[in-house]
């Protein structure tokens, strides 16, 4: 299974004024791209679209290699919003649940646990309450959340909306790694100069529509590949 | 020390006695509202999560109707079973009428419409993210509903103290379908009406006094659950 995403044919209403149209769109596997537009321009829908979580009127989105249904579609997608919930527990436990329904158990599920919580700076947080977390906390578990379940492609909903310069460029390092992982990552960004940082492909959406079919985005200079890293610890003051 | 006064120690007196009577009596009230209240959820929580989260022709009328049940009085259920329930109703052959079981099948049809309700404002007051967390974390729509109920277990434990509250403290439905025979079908509230009648005024009221404290104790239950 290699997690091509392509979108044909795709049309949802929302309301009496807002719809999403793709005619064609392909996005290939171990890539970045970045959904750039306005506010209320459909990054958000699409996001949704692309989970499996939100089922359009007409047309179709097809992960290739998976042959099963919404279910099994949705198991190799995973999104993570821009504001997510955390279900009620510990870190662990929000950590645990995606992995207890893909039947992960014993040591693989504690591996699993305690990387994803280290390459988001948040080891030794998993017996904290979920509840008692600050915003900036709660979107590294629910990144964690994700990156445990190695989803075969990652979409993030304007994931560093609220982070200062420095986290920025660890989160930025993060997210490098991922498609030598195998992860397509697919996010929504305000920040016109990120997908040239992740040396990401652009797509421009407006209105409901693309403005673009995806392309690369020229970067200044060799950018440097980078190992597994987890989020340095002095870092952590200016993601909470 | 006064007519009231007089009661009220007997009254006493005959629950701290351990008076058979009023023990066989509490005993069935309990029996028969906590069987109902075991079944009733089984059909309320789904009932209630349904019309929360589905979208269908129709909805609002079935809202409109579980509201119009809730409101449903008890001797209204009572006779509607008891049609049902009598020999030439089409349940008459099973012979319920008069047992514990027809005034627990009441008493379902009663506290059903409350737990549904109850849930059904508990999900729509829930977090609309839970159920779309669930999903991308590779939950069914089965298990993603489990989870949503998970999160929202106080609301969900309310509905069914809140049905319990209302079967316990019922008439119309014990005395119609339970017919008050002594050491069967007899509970609280029907000792109460009938033993108030026959003049034994203390017996009633140390009923009564059982059946406040059973009150007063789920109420103090919901409110602790409501404030979580």
């Amino acid at each position: 299974m290699d997690g091509r995403l392509s979108v044909n044919n795709l049309i949802l209403r929302q309301g009496k004024t807002f719809s999403l149209k793709v005619s064609q769109l392909e996005l290939l596997p171990r890539r970045i791209y970045a959904l750039t537009g306005p506010n209320g321009a459909g990054k958000s829908t699409l996001l949704k679209l692309l989970a499996f979580l939100t089922v359009p009127q007409q047309g179709t989105i097809r992960i290739s290699g998976c042959h099963g249904g919404l279910g099994a579609q949705r198991r190799q997608v995973t999104l993570v919003e821009q504001s997510p919930y955390l279900l009620d527990g510990t870190v662990a436990d929000n950590l645990v649940y995606g992995l207890k329904l893909r039947s992960i158990t014993g040591r693989e599920r504690q591996q699993r646990i305690d990387s994803a919580l280290q390459r988001v700076g948040l080891a030794g947080f998993a017996q904290r309450r979920s509840d008692e977390l600050s915003g900036g906390e709660t979107q590294r578990v629910a990144l964690a959340r994700a990156l445990a379940l190695q989803p075969k492609v990652l979409l993030l909903d304007e994931p560093t909306a609220n982070f200062d310069n420095m986290s920025l460029a660890i989160f930025d390092e993060l997210l490098r790694t991922l498609p030598d992982e195998g992860i397509t990552v697919i996010f929504s960004t305000h920040d016109p100069s990120q997908p040239e940082r992740l040396r990401g492909e652009t797509i421009r959406i407006d209105n409901g529509r693309l403005l673009n079919t995806p392309h690369r985005v020229k970067t200044s200079g060799n950018l440097p590949r980078n190992e597994k890293r987890p989020w340095p610890e002095a870092l952590n003051m200016y993601a909470r | 020390m006064g007519y009231l006064g007089d009661s009220l120690v007997t009254a006493i007196e005959l629950i701290f006695s351990f008076d058979r009577e009023v023990q066989m009596t509490v005993w069935t009230s309990l029996y028969t509202s906590s069987t109902a209240i075991v079944i009733a959820p089984a059909l309320g929580i789904p009932i209630g999560l349904w019309l929360a989260l589905s979208r269908f022709r129709g909805r609002q009328l079935a809202i409109s109707l579980l509201n119009t049940l809730m409101a449903l009085p008890t001797v209204v259920i009572g006779l509607l079973l008891f049609g049902l329930f009598s020999r030439q109703g089409p349940l008459g052959p099973f012979g319920l009428l008069f047992t514990p079981w027809a005034m627990i099948a009441g008493q379902v049809v009663l506290a059903t419409p409350i737990v549904a309700n109850l849930v059904l404002a508990a999900v729509t007051g829930a977090d609309n993210r839970i159920i779309n967390t669930a999903l991308t974390l590779g939950a069914s729509q089965f298990q993603a509903a489990l989870q949503l109920l998970r999160e929202i277990r106080f609301g969900v434990m309310a509905s069914i103290i809140a049905g319990f509250g209302r079967v316990v403290a019922e008439v119309g439905v014990a005395m119609m379908l339970g017919g008050n025979i002594r050491n069967s079908t007899r509970t609280m509230t029907t000792a109460i009406a009938l033993e108030t009648s026959k003049g034994e005024f203390s017996f009633g009221l140390a009923l009564g006094i059982v059946l406040m404290t059973v009150a007063l104790l789920v109420n103090l239950g919901l409110n602790i659950l409501q404030q979580r």
